[in-house]
């Protein structure tokens, strides 16, 4: 089973702490301090982080045991190559890090039939992360249970003087009360469906169903601009990325082209021959936009703006949101960059507006994984919503 | 056909901030290559750039110098440049919303006209790293220093105000004052801390057109930048009177040939926000805080002395256009020194010994309260002008009291009729001649022999008493 990891941890766990006893593996978008830090691209070949990230020093701090990086796409881009959440699944680590862009934690906890979380935008640091699009992305993690991962956010969460981005006020204590059903409002939103295939279509009613069954409040309610999340991701996320690529140039670290006449060429060469194709796709696109298209670029960040107001409005009507998280792309693993964007069509909104979103396996092969949405912020609630839904499963076998 | 130029400026300012604008690492670009760096100024993967208050201080203080107008949002973007000096691929610098909009400077024209010179807007970025080529060696190689990775900048750019060579010289002159005066920077174009580019385009005198310009860069000095513009206004005029179309392009000045040469220009595309550095808000009671801080500024401070002191408009300029000299001159005003006796000190005296022996007028050993007991002295007439000149070179020897040092070294001023006298009666018994001369009506063989007799009481007679006793014994 080794050959999901990139890097094992040879030292030894350390025995006290809140997280005493937990063993965490991370993909290598994460610096890891003296680890190879490659963020799975040649541009970063031989690079080894300096510091630890602050996500992985917070956990080490609570007594969480470092275990190893694991085998992941460039830069945490889709999961083509990725080998993320395997861990998990077979029981070798308790939790995973690694980035969510555009929904790539919670499709890796659906694959390996475990919790998936993306929090909310602003609650965890970003220092020591090795992304792409700082404005989309956030740490995402997976673990066997809702419980853990509010275990593990609780250590995570809040202002970090080496992350000026996140707010300055604390979050609190990560606890939520379990919800009451019947006190509850559960919102359907009717555009997310309407890509999937008949047959998805029906396992997700019959997890709709189970909330139903438990007691929820469920009602349908309506994104009329739910189409343009992805075109938006798109574009923001592109333009992002191409602009700010330059820094991993594969001239101090990574391999630099052999055969430039001069140091011009030669940074240019290298940074064409790092990238993999998928990446280069994407950085194209995002120069078509910055550099063709900045104009549609502009309208993109205004159209944002907008879905994130809306989306307020309608978090503010329903408690929470359920969704599917699968776009309706087929299950083969995507390569071109049409593909990859048809696989997350289902979950790339979470990161357009920065709310948390959780993804629970299905209970049975007769339901479809969903996720579960609250407003940003209401990360704690969201779990322990997850935690509930949990255990009235597990009393119902 | 008569032409003028249409020139704009941008200038850049290295801030003298304790560190970098986006990281803890120490501001000095100077030390030994690649000291002062960190993840976040060699712009590692993971690291986050910290915009630094000191950063916004000092350039704030710099914009309300200038009478600009602080803006309550300003933000960083990504300016996107391929070039080895930038191995990040992009510079944080504030494109689409600066720090500041307008102010402007005022100047006097060639005729002496007051003109004011308007400032579009004045944005905050980072410096990037210094290339250094080493092509002696058989394979030339390129080196990158870091130290100035990340330095804090601001950028100021000008309308296109400005007419003539003389206009950016006085513009930049009197820009260098004011950021000194407020601190945020020493503003020197020869070690790189104040940086200009001109812009610069020609059309016939009379018309109102703006036409292609171009971009002149490397002058290392306020005179390379007026020779510059010289230079290049005559090139473009010559140009357009031969039918040839100018093109937007950018080029260097050579100071050894005195002449402007296209470069290679780099790639540059439009800016991205970054979405790391969070929007910067200023808040009004931030604001009033700096505004707080600003000092007098020099043309308030020279209009000042003219009133309070009774100086000339000129001798007012001179004091107040380095705060040194401006503070200097009124703490001695304050110990009892009547002003134009410190002015004319400092102008003649103080600050040629101070460059002579290349210390910084604030930090010699010759304070305002010394040079004020010294200047004290002369005022009673203990002490003739030329002892004081002595004195003040032994002020920057020792750390007596002027007092003491006339005591010991026996400078004081002989003023007793009795003792003068006598070397009077000598001096005339020698010089006979001389004492002819006089009777003869020569008004100069009087002051011969007040200086014989000053020569021989070793310098310390009291000239105006060896005056009145001369003219006594000869009437
Ligand atoms: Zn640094």
């Amino acid at each position: 089973m080794d050959s999901i990891f990139f890097y094992r941890n040879s030292a030894t766990a350390p025995a006290d702490g809140p997280l005493a006893g937990l063993k965490i593996a991370v993909q290598p978008t994460v610096s890891v301090a003296g680890w190879p830090a490659d963020a799975g691209s040649k541009a970063l070949a031989n690079f080894t982080a300096l510091e630890d990230a602050t996500v992985v020093s917070r956990l080490v701090q609570s007594g969480a045991f470092i275990c190893g990086s694991t085998l992941g796409s460039e830069f945490g881009f889709g999961l083509a190559e990725s080998r993320a959440g395997e861990a998990v699944k077979h029981n070798i680590a308790a939790a995973e890090l690694m980035l969510d862009m555009m929904g790539e934690s919670r499709l890796a906890a659906c694959g390996a039939g475990v919790c998936g979380f993306k929090p909310s935008y602003g609650l965890v640091s970003h220092f020591g992360l090795i992304g792409l699009i700082p404005s989309l992305e956030v740490c995402g993690l997976l673990a066997g249970s809702c419980q853990t991962i509010r275990h593990l956010l609780r250590a995570l969460a809040g202002p970090d003087d080496k992350d000026f981005s996140l707010p300055d006020e604390k979050p609190g204590e990560f606890y939520a009360p379990a919800p009451e059903p019947s006190k509850t409002t559960i919102g359907v939103i009717a555009e997310a469906q309407s890509a999937l295939p008949d047959a998805e279509k029906s396992k997700f009613h019959a997890s709709v169903a189970a909330l139903q069954k438990a007691g929820f409040a469920v009602r349908e309610v309506s994104f009329p601009d739910w189409p343009l999340f992805l075109p938006v991701h798109k574009i923001v996320g592109s333009v992002e990325a191409s602009s700010a690529a330059g820094r991993y140039d594969s001239v101090r670290y990574g391999e630099r082209a052999p055969g430039a006449r001069n140091w011009n060429e030669m940074y240019l060469a290298s940074r064409g021959a790092a990238f993999g194709t998928l990446l280069k796709s994407f950085l194209i696109q995002g120069a078509y936009f910055q550099f063709q298209r900045y104009d549609a670029y502009e309208n993109a960040c205004r159209i944002r703006a907008r879905l994130v107001a809306d989306m307020k409005k309608l978090t503010d009507a329903v408690d929470f949101l359920v969704l599917p998280v699968s776009g309706g792309a087929s299950e083969e693993r995507p390569r071109t960059l049409d593909e990859t964007y048809g696989r997350f069509a289902a979950t790339a909104f979470a990161n357009v507006t920065g709310q948390p979103a959780l993804v629970l396996p299905p209970a049975s092969a007769a339901e479809a994984p969903f996720q579960l949405v609250g407003p940003r912020l209401g990360d704690a609630a969201l779990l322990a919503l997850g935690d509930f839904l949990l255990s009235v499963r597990e009393k119902g076998k | 056909m008569d032409f003028e130029a249409v020139i704009g400026l941008e200038i850049h300012i290295e801030l003298n901030c304790k560190t970098k604008m986006f990281c803890d690492c120490p501001n000095r670009p100077g030390d030994d290559p690649n000291l002062n760096t960190c993840p976040t100024c060699l712009w590692l993967p993971g690291a986050i750039p910290r915009f630094s208050a000191e950063a916004l201080e000092k350039a704030s203080l710099l914009c309300l110098g200038l009478g600009a107008e602080l803006q309550p949002q300003s933000a960083f973007d990504q300016k996107v440049y391929y070039y080895p000096d930038l191995p990040k691929g992009y510079q944080l610098s504030q494109a689409h919303r600066p720090l500041s909009r307008g102010g402007g400077i005022d100047i006097t024209d060639e005729d002496g006209n007051l003109k004011r010179l308007r400032i579009h807007h004045i944005h905050m970025e980072e410096d990037v790293a210094k290339l250094v080529h080493e092509l002696e060696g058989r394979v030339p190689i390129s080196l990158v220093d870091f130290n100035r990775a990340g330095s804090p900048l601001v950028e100021i750019v000008t309308e296109p105000d400005l007419r003539t060579p003389h206009h950016a010289m006085e513009f930049l002159k009197a820009l260098r004052t004011q950021v000194r005066y407020v601190g945020s920077s020493e503003c020197s174009m020869e070690n790189g801390s104040m940086r200009v580019d001109a812009n610069i385009s020609v059309r016939p005198r009379g018309t109102s057109q703006m036409n292609t310009k171009v971009e002149v860069k490397n002058m290392n000095s306020v005179r390379h930048v007026g020779d510059a513009i010289a230079y290049e206004i005559s090139r473009q005029s010559q140009a357009v009177q031969a039918g040839e179309a100018v093109v937007l392009h950018t080029r260097l000045w050579d100071p050894d040939k005195k002449v402007t040469l296209p470069m290679r220009g780099k790639f540059e595309g439009p800016c991205v926000p970054d979405p790391m550095v969070p929007v910067i808000e200023l808040s009004p009671a931030f604001i009033e805080e700096m505004r707080s801080r600003l000092p007098e500024m020099p043309a308030a401070r020279a209009e000042r002395f003219v009133n309070d002191y009774r100086l000339t408009g000129e001798e007012a300029a001179f004091l107040s256009a380095d705060p040194d000299v401006a503070g200097f001159f009124e703490a001695l005003v304050k110990k009892g020194v009547a002003p134009r006796t410190a002015m004319h000190w400092l102008a003649t005296q103080l600050i040629p010994a101070v460059k002579e022996r290349r210390l910084e007028l604030g930090a010699s050993r010759v304070t305002p309260e010394r040079l004020a007991a010294l200047l004290a002295l002369l005022a009673k007439d203990e002490i003739n002008a030329n002892a004081a000149r002595e004195v003040l070179a032994h002020l920057f020897e020792s750390d007596e009291t002027p007092e003491a040092i006339v005591n010991a070294r026996g400078f004081r001023q002989v003023s007793d009729a009795g003792a003068l006298a006598a070397m009077i009666d000598r001096v005339l018994a020698a010089q006979s001649a001389a004492v002819a001369d006089f009777r003869a009506g020569q008004g100069k063989a009087l002051g011969f022999l007040i200086g014989q007799v000053m020569q021989s009481s070793g310098g310390k007679a009291n000239p105006k008493i060896i005056r009145e006793l001369l003219t006594k014994k000869l009437g």
